[in-house]
């Protein structure tokens, strides 16, 4: 299931199972999904991925359309799936809509939460505009005086 | 390294302390009370530091645990990287909500009445605000000493800008100010003849860059019917950057980096973090624990942290202080303290504008002028944001690089508040939360995911401008920080009490502002993202302006500085007009706020006090 967390997760982001995994932080969001939503949801929602993937074949119109439909539309799906681009890229946890928890969740919510430091450290946001983490992996002096490059 | 021996919690040393008669005894270790204590201590005299917060950030692994707090933290306020503390609370953002009037908000520790909500905030560590500031040191114009004179409006200084100007010179050296004289001589500022600042300037960004293409030479027509040519002009800061090998004569200037590490170089360069508020993670920035480690270096200064100061003791008959009382704790979740006394020859309330005002009025301290915790100020600041017509490189470099400030001078302070403009190289994020917000608004509300969403993320972030007009404010007597025994905190010290509010001097200067930044955009192509939404605290309409006032964290005023002990609080050397052996610094002297950052004047000012000091301990 790790694996095919990864792939959806390419899908979501936009970025390369190599950059995903540079970050370090691929299974402690896996285990942080999981944790929250309870594996039986999270297999759930990786396996209609994975069925499809395997109906669009290849058919980058087909995918998107599927994926609108029936994981972003659906009311289970939706949410957990904008909360995993979210963790990749801000690496905070936001807590699920009261309706999701009271219709598919178990246990105490929760509240919003950063993962870890190296949570926010590593978030996709920052290379995405071409900058480094407010804070961290200093980019050096005058760095900041010609047009930026994005990742 | 520092000598630790001077710094001690130790409950067991409170009989110590209490003996001993220091010649100077100093409440807070903000960039005040530090000064002051390297100066003092450096000539051979006793000093002893009282910080109501924790110290233990000497080593690199201290300050680190800061940032861990800060990249951990949900919330990335001004106070993100400062952990809670119930025995030294420190005012938070995020506590403040719209008033309802005749309602006291009383969930963080300022209990707000309104009213408009003081959304200001400081931090109460070691090294104190400093540890948070943004670290722009703009002088003030020579006008803004003689605002009653000039303008009919406000509080004339004891002394005016000619005086400082020797002080400013030794607080820039001090903080370690990065800037270009000539960018800063305007509206009458002048400098020694030679002069240049320890650093060269900040080199400015590409947004600054964009920006300045289009508004370098705009002519604009103010309300009063002046005339202003902008111009888009670097910020002096203390920021390390490039020394400058002409200052001091040619002897250059060695920038401070970060303490607590005999490595290789570090901090002793800006590295474009972002994040100057709130921590600089390579120390880059002045936080006034490097002028605390200098002053331990002294071998005769000693800090006792953890221990809130909270009474002082008059003679009667002298009128002068005999002693401060404080509480010290171990840990800052307990409500469990000791209680410590210590003598001085001097005392220095250093402690910033409201927690001196706060002490002095739990002592029963209101002053003969009656004007002790009232006319406090700030910096009311409105946002103008929205998309630059092209890339430009957004949220690189240091918060603030470049700035406008054409209206902060001209006849019309007779009518409205003047402002400064910073150009924020972090983009929106003060107003909207940025980036962060602009990630939700993709995810959530248009379900943007993949290839897509990255597009998005760098058309709605590359290109974005957020101009902050920081405005000034006139003193109030009805602004003010009061105690009342109904509010206090665990240990059984006062919170405070705010009452604030805008007059339509500051409010008709924002409204200009607003209506400026239309004019600006206009010329830049700019299109305005600008929405103040009523519902949030600060949200205010004037002459049918609509706008949200933000704080400034520039607290001032409450015992304000003036020729009379009749209408102030501390002579011009920030002297207690009625009790001669106690001082109270920082900007809660400034008799005007006008449009520069503070903290670069108090700084001065303090220079000014300690020659006093010196004046009082030979004479004692």
């Amino acid at each position: 299931m790790f694996d095919l967390f990864i792939d959806f997760s390419v899908t979501l982001t936009g970025f390369s199972t190599f950059r995903l995994q540079g970050t370090g932080m691929a299974a402690p969001y896996f285990e942080t999904v999981q944790k929250i939503i309870g594996p039986a949801t999270l297999d759930e929602l990786l396996l209609q991925y994975q069925a499809i993937v395997a109906t669009a074949n290849g058919d980058a119109a087909t995918l998107d359309n599927l994926l609108r439909n029936t994981i972003f539309n659906d009311p289970k799906f939706g949410p957990v799936t904008r909360n995993i681009i979210k963790l990749w890229f801000v690496g905070t946890w936001y807590q699920l809509p009261k309706d999701w928890w009271g219709a598919y969740g178990t246990g105490e919510q929760g509240d919003s939460f950063v993962v870890s430091p190296a949570a926010y450290t590593e978030g996709l946001l920052w290379p995405t505009v071409g900058v480094t983490p407010a804070g961290a992996k200093a980019p050096g002096y005058d760095s900041w005086v010609n047009a930026p490059v994005f990742s | 390294m520092p000598k630790y021996s001077h710094v001690c919690r130790c409950q067991s040393d409170h009989a110590r302390f209490a003996e001993k008669i220091y010649d100077v005894v100093i409440v807070g270790s903000g960039v005040s009370g530090a000064i002051i204590a390297k100066e003092l201590s450096s000539q051979g005299k006793s000093v002893l530091i009282l910080e109501a917060g924790p110290e233990n950030i000497y080593t690199m692994n201290g300050y680190n645990k800061y940032i861990e707090t800060f990249y951990g933290n949900i919330n990335k306020d001004n106070n993100a990287p400062y952990p809670f503390n119930a025995n030294a609370q420190s005012p938070s953002s995020l506590d403040v909500d719209k008033l309802t009037p005749g309602v006291p908000d009383t969930k963080g520790y300022f209990v707000q009445l309104g009213t408009l909500p003081l959304e200001s905030t400081y931090t109460r560590v070691l090294g104190g605000t400093t540890l948070h500031w943004q670290a722009t040191c703009l002088r003030m114009l020579p006008e803004d000493f003689k605002m009653q004179t000039l303008f009919g409006q406000g509080r004339d200084w004891p002394y005016d800008y000619e005086t400082l100007n020797p002080y400013y010179n030794i607080a820039e050296r001090e903080l370690g100010v990065a800037a270009d004289v000539d960018d800063q001589r305007y509206f009458d500022i002048t400098f020694d003849p030679n002069y240049v600042f320890p650093m060269e300037r900040i080199p400015v960004s590409y947004l600054d860059k964009m920006v300045a293409k289009h508004v370098d030479g705009m002519t604009i027509t103010l309300e009063s019917g002046e005339a202003r040519s902008l111009l888009v002009r670097s910020i002096p800061q203390a920021r390390n950057g490039v020394p400058n090998p002409n200052y001091d004569g040619g002897k250059g200037y060695v920038p401070v980096g970060a303490l607590g590490t005999n490595q290789e170089e570090m901090g002793e360069r800006c590295q474009g973090n972002g994040n100057c508020v709130p921590i600089c993670p390579v120390q880059a920035k002045y936080d006034a624990r490097k002028t605390l480690y200098k002053a331990l270096q002294t071998g005769n200064t000693e800090i006792i942290s953890q221990a809130v100061a909270h009474k002082i003791d008059i003679d009667p008959d002298s009128q002068r202080v005999t002693r401060i009382h404080y509480k010290s704790y171990q840990d800052p979740a307990l409500p469990e303290y000791t209680e410590g006394t210590v003598q001085g020859r001097v005392f220095v309330l250093a402690a910033n504008p409201i927690e001196n005002a706060k002490l002095m009025l739990a002592s029963g301290l209101n002053s003969s002028s009656d004007m002790v915790g009232r006319n406090l100020m700030d910096h009311p600041y409105i946002h103008a944001w929205g998309l630059m017509p092209e890339i430009s490189g957004t949220m690189r470099g240091p918060q603030g690089t470049s700035g406008i400030e054409e209206i902060r001078s001209g006849q019309f302070r007779s009518q409205h508040a003047g402002f400064r403009i910073d150009i924020h190289n972090e983009g929106w994020g003060w107003a909207t939360g940025s980036p962060t917000t602009d990630l939700l608004d993709l995810v959530d509300n248009q379900q943007q995911y993949g290839t897509d969403l990255r597009n998005g993320l760098v058309n709605n972030v590359s290109r974005q401008l957020l101009l902050a007009f920081m405005v000034e404010q006139l003193p109030d007597p009805n602004n003010r920080i009061t105690i009342d025994p109904s509010y206090t905190d665990q240990i059984g010290n006062y919170r405070p009490v705010i009452t604030y509010s805008l007059s339509d001097y500051s409010l008709a200067g924002m409204a200009y502002g607003r209506k400026l930044s239309k004019e600006i955009f206009a010329q830049i192509g700019v299109e305005d993202h600008t929405y103040y939404d009523p519902s949030s605290f600060g949200y205010l309409i004037y002459n049918g302006q609509e706008m949200i006032a933000r704080g400034g964290n520039h607290f001032s005023g409450t015992h304000i500085m003036g020729s009379s002990s009749a209408d102030s609080v501390v002579d011009r050397n920030q002297r207690s007009w009625d009790h001669d052996n106690l001082y109270l610094v920082g900007s809660g002297s400034l008799p005007s706020i006008a449009t520069s950052n503070t903290t670069l004047t108090l700084a001065a000012m303090c220079y000014m006090s300690i020659e006093q000091i010196l004046r009082d301990l030979q004479t004692a």
